[in-house]
């Protein structure tokens, strides 16, 4: 390289690209896929791996158990698994975004660009989901191509005892068909992961509205998993103790548990699922439903808060 | 600061909209019977405290599965007071799941009744007393998981079978089995029942066997016990000979286990 | 309050109208006061020093300029737009001080970003970015990720992202703050060659003789206020003084000029005479070969 900053006629003629519009999909376009991008090279799909092979342990670890509750132990782990990790995902990484960004002052570069304030929030946000999303989606193959694995062996081995007793009637045959299919692969579990994708998403939101008046990554993690554990608890506080309390400030501390936390119990079709009951698509849509409108709700009370932030 | 007081405002409106919106989702879930059982709070005390706060966490079913593999072990073990206590957990955890409530009575009522039988250290008159406890035990669990899960295929077969075969008492053996039958289990099950009121011997008992044996026979199920069965009602019932199916079972029964 | 001599395009570059601007931190501590009444404006084409001691109130300043900090009282405009305009930083190029960027990006996707955010695609932005990794000497390190850049990379990346969309305004806060000889020298001949393309530059330093070559006029800022403005030679000349430097001179030319200070009288004297030193960044420049970092 030579010895001055040489090259000529870099500052071309006058820029032909589009004008500033004050909301563009593809500014936040930009922001999310480079958050994605971000929290891969974070390493953040270890995480993908160690689901995977728990996947996998639960499918072949415990041959001695009923065929019944080998599917049902594959079916717990997995989604136990799907459960913690995402939501450990979910705080961890958007815990990570903004208080880092500041931080490193990488907000600063960022944000004296022409990039409203608003999509940058949105921008992050849609970030985090999409690697939710994605690696939910990658798991769910995972798990469905070994769950399918599994029950297809058992009924073949099924029909192959009843075989060798002489029961193999076409009775106990269809029986055992029917019985596998309710405990195996079922769309309703696939449901059962959306699900668990809207409890990280909304998770997710929280976290972002949580780091946005915190200034560091440690404070929003764990603020995040004690809003995890009441948005958990406050169906049980509402169910259990509202009634029976009476005392004024036991009823205001529970109510305002149940109005500034998100009820994340209303994402855990998992059990269900297992269980093998049907997820009924109108109940699938109300939760989603529930969800767009915490996720939506918690990102706009933080761009409140974060266009006042002084950087 | 003025954006501040509006987020806080915008927070709680959100939050006193939610609240009935969430209600109605969750009566949705309730209808579609895709809510969790509360855990039985009676027993709450006896779950750990790590346990209690992975169920508030939604991980009941994680927590379960390892506290049922506990008690697998243990049942390998022959250890049966602590296969007793950590399929109680499981169940805890899991009251909607049958498929506990049932391992968990057939644990008590068959393992462990079967090896106290077996133990030749204990008098005979302990180790009668011990099988029946076990076998109670089984059956209280049964029941109990009956409670969460009201006309369980699953768990009436498990009921009828120890009042069956561990029991010997075959009214409440009946019953139960035609339950199972009403509620979805295999057919089966019905000529159990069926079978179980001919032991009864009682004129209405053997009318109803009857009606569901000829059922069965009419279906095609025309095996050596229905035939047999059939032929005992026909002549205590006194059907015309014409109607008459049922025949005994060849003099010679082939033994089937050397 | 001086006006910008360069008179082109009607509105201004940037005007600061009474800013002041107060930080409350926490509630026990009392606050403070950053900026206070501060004034200046900076026409199109000029490259003004904001110069002074550390925490005299100029980064807070810029970041009132970028929108980044809310005004307490009082406005900046950029271009004719209030700075607190998302539309305002269109025309705004900024280098924070010690810049950090995103360590898991290359140099290029570095660019490529910021270019995106300014709302560049395909091949304009492709083009720009490689114009940028060409101007700043940064091609050969394109593909490295910025985690392993050394400091005075670090500046020159800060420098091709602000300048990624072509923007009409730049602003340098210490880009020379940490950064050897040679780039500090490179960034001065870069803020002369922009200058000379018609770019507005708002520069901030504490190291004034460097600002010294480069600016147009000076803003000297001191407890957040301005205690001096105007155009450099205005500013350092002494009127009442001349230098004199000769080449070869012998001792009879040197005699007869001090008889001639003698005989004119008056109030002239000879106050010093001596052998001009070269300066020791001279001596640097001349004497180091290595041209900066990572090359």
């Amino acid at each position: 390289m030579a010895n001055d900053f040489a090259p000529q006629s870099l500052m071309s003629s006058a820029p032909s690209r589009s004008a500033y519009s004050s909301f563009s999909p593809g500014r936040i376009w930009t922001m999310a896929t480079h958050t994605v991008t971000q929290l891969i090279r974070m390493r953040i799909l270890v995480f993908m791996g160690i689901i995977s092979m728990v996947i996998v342990i639960a499918a072949f670890a415990f041959p001695a158990v009923s065929p019944e509750q080998q599917l049902k132990l594959l079916k717990d782990w997995t989604f136990g698994a799907l459960k913690i990790f995402f939501i450990i995902i979910a705080i961890a990484a958007t815990g990570l975004l903004l208080p880092r960004d500041l931080e490193d002052r990488t907000l600063y570069t960022t944000l004296s660009k022409p990039v409203p304030r608003y999509e940058y929030l949105i921008g992050k946000l849609l970030g985090v989901m999409l690697l939710l999303g994605g690696g939910l989606l990658l798991m769910d193959l995972v798990f469905s191509l070994m769950l399918y694995l599994k029950q297809s062996l058992i009924i073949s081995s099924q029909i192959a005892a009843l075989e060798k007793e002489q029961a193999a009637t076409p009775e106990n045959i269809a029986f055992i068909k029917d019985l596998n299919s309710r405990f195996g692969l079922t769309y309703s579990l696939h449901s059962a992961v959306w699900a668990i994708f809207l409890q990280a998403s909304v998770v997710a939101a929280v976290s972002l509205l949580i780091s946005c008046f915190a200034s560091s990554t440690l404070f929003t993690i764990l603020v995040g998993i004690a809003f995890v554990i009441a948005g958990h608890g406050q169906s049980l506080l509402r169910e259990w103790f509202l009634d029976k309390m009476s005392g004024f400030w036991q009823k205001s501390l529970s109510g305002a548990i149940a109005v500034f936390c998100p009820d994340l119990t209303l994402f855990d079709l998992a059990e269900p699922a297992i269980r093998g009951e049907v997820i009924p698509l109108g109940v699938l849509t109300e939760v989603s439903g529930i969800a767009l409108l915490y996720i939506v709700g918690y990102t706009s009370v933080a761009y409140l808060f974060f266009v006042e932030k002084e950087l | 600061m003025k954006n501040k007081i509006l987020g806080v405002l915008l927070l709680v409106a959100l939050g006193v909209v939610k609240v009935p919106l969430e209600d109605r989702v969750a009566d949705s879930l309730k209808a579609a019977q895709l809510r969790d059982a509360p855990l039985a709070l009676s027993l709450r005390e006896s779950v750990s405290q790590m346990a209690f706060a992975a169920a508030l966490g939604g991980l009941r079913s994680l927590v379960a599965s390892i506290t049922y593999l506990r008690a697998y072990v243990a049942f390998e073990d022959r250890d049966w007071g602590r296969v007793d206590s950590l399929m109680t957990l499981t169940t805890r955890m899991q009251p909607r799941e049958a498929m506990y409530w049932d391992e968990a009575a057939w644990h008590m009522a068959y393992n462990a009744a079967t090896s106290t039988q077996q133990r030749e250290d204990l008098r005979a008159a302990i180790r009668n007393k011990e099988f029946r406890e076990y076998v109670l035990r089984g059956l209280t669990i049964v029941q109990e998981g009956l409670v969460y899960n009201p006309n369980n295929p699953k768990l009436l077969v498990r009921e009828a079978e120890i009042y069956r075969d561990r029991l010997k008492d075959p009214r409440p053996a009946a019953e139960a089995f035609l339950l199972a039958a009403k509620n979805g289990a295999k057919p089966f099950y019905e000529r159990m029942g069926a079978y179980e009121l001919v032991k009864l011997g009682e004129p209405r008992d053997m009318q109803q066997a009857y009606e569901i044996l000829k059922r069965h026979y009419d279906k095609g199920f025309r095996y050596p016990s229905v035939l047999r069965d059939l032929d005992i009602l026909e002549r205590k019932l006194n059907i015309p000979a014409a109607q008459r199916v049922g025949h005994p079972l060849p003099p010679t029964p082939p033994p089937h286990r050397k | 309050m001086d006006t910008p001599s360069p008179s082109t395009a009607p509105p201004p570059a940037v005007t600061v109208e009474n800013l002041t601007k107060v930080f409350k931190s926490g509630f026990t501590k009392k606050p403070l006061l950053a900026v206070r009444q501060l004034s200046f404006t900076v026409g199109a084409g000029e490259v003004y020093g904001l110069i002074g001691p550390n925490g005299c109130g100029k980064s807070t300043t810029m970041k009132v300029m970028l929108g980044l900090l809310k005004a307490t009282q009082g406005r900046a405009t950029i271009f004719g737009r209030d700075s607190e305009e998302v539309a305002s930083r269109q025309d705004v190029g900024f280098l924070p001080e010690n810049p950090y960027f995103y360590k898991h990006l290359s140099g290029r996707e570095t660019l490529n970003f910021y270019g995106k955010l300014c709302g560049l695609r395909g091949s304009e932005l492709k083009g720009r970015t490689e114009a940028m990794l060409e101007l700043t000497g940064l091609t050969h390190a394109a593909e490295r990720r910025i985690g392993g850049y050394s400091k005075g990379m670090l500046q020159r990346v800060g420098l091709a992202q602000a300048l990624i969309h072509e923007p009409r305004l730049l602003i340098l806060d210490e880009p020379t703050a940490g950064v050897d000889p040679v780039g500090s020298r490179r960034i001065r001949d870069l803020i002369l060659e922009l200058k000379e393309r018609g770019i507005t530059i708002v520069v901030t330093s504490h190291l004034l003789e460097q600002m010294q070559e480069v600016c147009d006029r000076v803003g000297i800022m001191s407890n957040g206020r301005m205690v001096s403005e105007g155009k450099l030679e205005d500013l350092i000349s002494v009127e009442n003084q001349t230098e004199l430097i000769l080449q070869d001179a012998s001792p009879e030319l040197l005699a007869r000029i001090h008889a001639l200070v003698q005989e004119s009288g008056g109030k002239s004297q000879l106050i010093s005479e001596g052998k001009p030193r070269t300066t020791l960044e001279k001596l640097f420049l001349q004497s180091t070969t290595q041209t900066g970092d990572g090359e």
